[in-house]
């Protein structure tokens, strides 16, 4: 790593969304250091998935700034695919693409976007369906998978374009409770070798296991951020007091 | 069968009474039209070949024009479709205007009256030849159809789709054409099948400029022979053979297009 890896790879500074009425982001500001995991929670609606979708400008915000690698995602100087090239995200309803296969989900953007040849994308594809546990299905359609199976798949999907930081919305909320250990697993097994990621999550027992911070957010703001000790050992705010109390 | 409550039994279905599409019947609609008319056909050239027999043997040229000018406009249309569905879910609101324009006056307008102008109106100005006519008409008209069939297929797909395409670094045109486009054939291709068949029929108008369709080739030979009912019984029969092997032909094509759905 070079000398300036201790900047914030993600720098989001005064960030403000609004949807008509509802404020969804209200003056949050987060830096996320490179390799550095950090957990977003808090209720429903609470502004968290705007917040990391705002990253790679799923949403833009309407105030305030937010760099990535040193370039601003919202500024027309920059080319916000190639930001996202080096964003990888996992969504909550897994969108793989049901037309091709599971090789060729991980093939399709390596391929067209990195120039990667089709035998070195598809040999790398294999190697990350062994590593998140499906390398016998490479060649069947999404459909044919399991929910659990079919997030794997996402994950290595974002993987294959090599990404400096991976964002996950909410990857386990639409999985049967019996799946969702296989996700995690290969979310945990990630985190320890050192990628940086930001994911929104009401799994606690993954952010008291692998985050470095937590973020608590409600309302579109960030009451409170803490190491996972703390965050769970010793909450100072009451919502936060509030919310643990309801969902451990 | 009595009133009475205790009589009454509540059956819970899945939902509509309609038959089950999977289940294979013999008698249906479509058995029923093609035997029909096939048999109507057959029945009434061994009957009476003079003159159903003569006919039959007279209005194939008019086919081959039919079927022409069909696929050539169909073929026009698609493209013009594609653009007018694009530009109608275009971000960029010119476009979108325009698109929306064309869609609004072509489909206010009857193919008939956009069909003379063409022909005569415009012709005062450019002569353009009868099938060139009818070509570009059809194309325009169906072209707006297409546009809404594009701009529905492509709305379709889930928006989940857009944002894991995006958000892997495509672009809006290769989202488009390697996630969007090539999950929404598949809602697309059933109505466009359709189309095909409503512009098969809608052909016939262009008999009125002169060009020799299946109409026209019947229109002639009645005003030979003055034999109106046997004239045009046989070109009904004729269009309702045709659209019901084109319908036929559609639904195979649907039901195979489920290929990556399977389980």
């Amino acid at each position: 790593m070079t000398a300036d890896s201790v900047e914030p790879i993600i720098r989001i500074s005064h960030a403000w969304k609004f949807f008509g009425e509802l404020t969804a982001l209200n003056d949050v500001s987060l830096d996320v250091m490179p390799g550095e995991k950090v957990v977003i929670c808090g209720p429903s609606g609470s502004g968290k998935s705007t917040l990391l979708r705002s990253i790679n400008r799923l949403e833009t915000v309407d105030k305030g700034t937010i760099i990535v690698d040193g370039q601003d995602v919202n500024s027309p100087d920059n080319d916000i695919n190639k930001i996202r090239q080096e964003l990888g995200m996992v969504f909550q309803s897994f969108n793989l693409f049901p037309h091709k296969t599971v090789l060729q989900n991980l093939t399709m953007a390596p391929m067209r976007l990195r120039k990667i040849p089709r035998p070195e994308a598809e040999s790398r594809a294999l190697e990350l369906l062994k590593k998140v546990g499906i390398s016998d299905k490479a060649n069947v359609f999404p459909a044919m998978l399991s929910g659990g199976q079919q997030q794997r798949v996402a994950i290595a999907r974002a993987l294959a374009m090599n990404p400096k930081i991976m964002l996950f919305d909410e990857p386990t909320s639409a999985l049967d409770p019996e799946m969702i250990g296989e996700v995690l697993d290969v979310m945990v097994t990630l985190a320890r070798e050192g990628m940086t990621m930001v994911c929104v999550t009401h799994e606690m027992g993954f952010a008291r296991e692998v985050a470095d911070r937590i973020i608590f957010m409600d309302h579109g703001q960030v009451l409170e951020e803490n190491a996972p000790q703390d965050f769970f050992g010793a909450p100072k705010h009451p919502r936060l007091q509030k919310f643990l109390n309801q969902i451990l | 069968m009595t009133n009475e409550p205790q009589n009454v039994r509540i059956v819970i279905t899945d939902g509509a009474i309609i038959p089950d599409p999977k289940e294979r019947r013999i008698i249906t609609a479509w058995s029923i039209s093609f035997v029909g008319a096939l048999g109507a056909l057959v029945y009434l050239c061994a009957s009476r070949p003079e003159p159903y027999w003569r006919l039959l043997q007279f209005l194939p040229d008019g086919i081959a024009v039919t079927f022409k000018v069909t696929v050539l406009s169909i073929l026009c249309s698609i493209p013009i479709g594609l653009i007018t569905g694009l530009g109608r879910l275009s971000r960029n609101r010119l476009i979108n205007l325009v698109a929306s324009t064309y869609v609004e006056v072509v489909r206010g307008i009857p193919l008939l009256v956009q069909l003379f102008y063409i022909y005569y109106a415009l012709g005062r100005f450019l002569k353009v030849p009868d099938l060139l006519a009818a070509i570009i008409a059809l194309s325009v008209c169906y072209g707006a159809y297409m546009g809404e069939v594009f701009r529905a297929g492509i709305d379709s797909i889930s928006k989940g789709q857009t944002e894991a395409a995006r958000s892997l670094g495509f672009n809006r045109a290769e989202t488009m054409f390697m996630v969007i486009l090539p999950q929404a054939w598949r809602t697309i291709l059933p109505p466009v099948g359709n189309e095909f068949i409503a512009m098969l029929k809608d052909t016939s108008l262009v008999s009125i400029i002169a060009v020799a369709d299946i109409l026209r080739r019947g229109r002639e030979f009645a005003s030979e022979s003055f034999l109106y009912f046997e004239t045009y019984t046989m070109v009904a029969l004729i269009y309702l053979l045709i659209t019901l092997f084109l319908s036929k032909g559609v639904s195979i094509m649907e039901s195979r297009l489920n290929y990556y759905d399977r389980r």
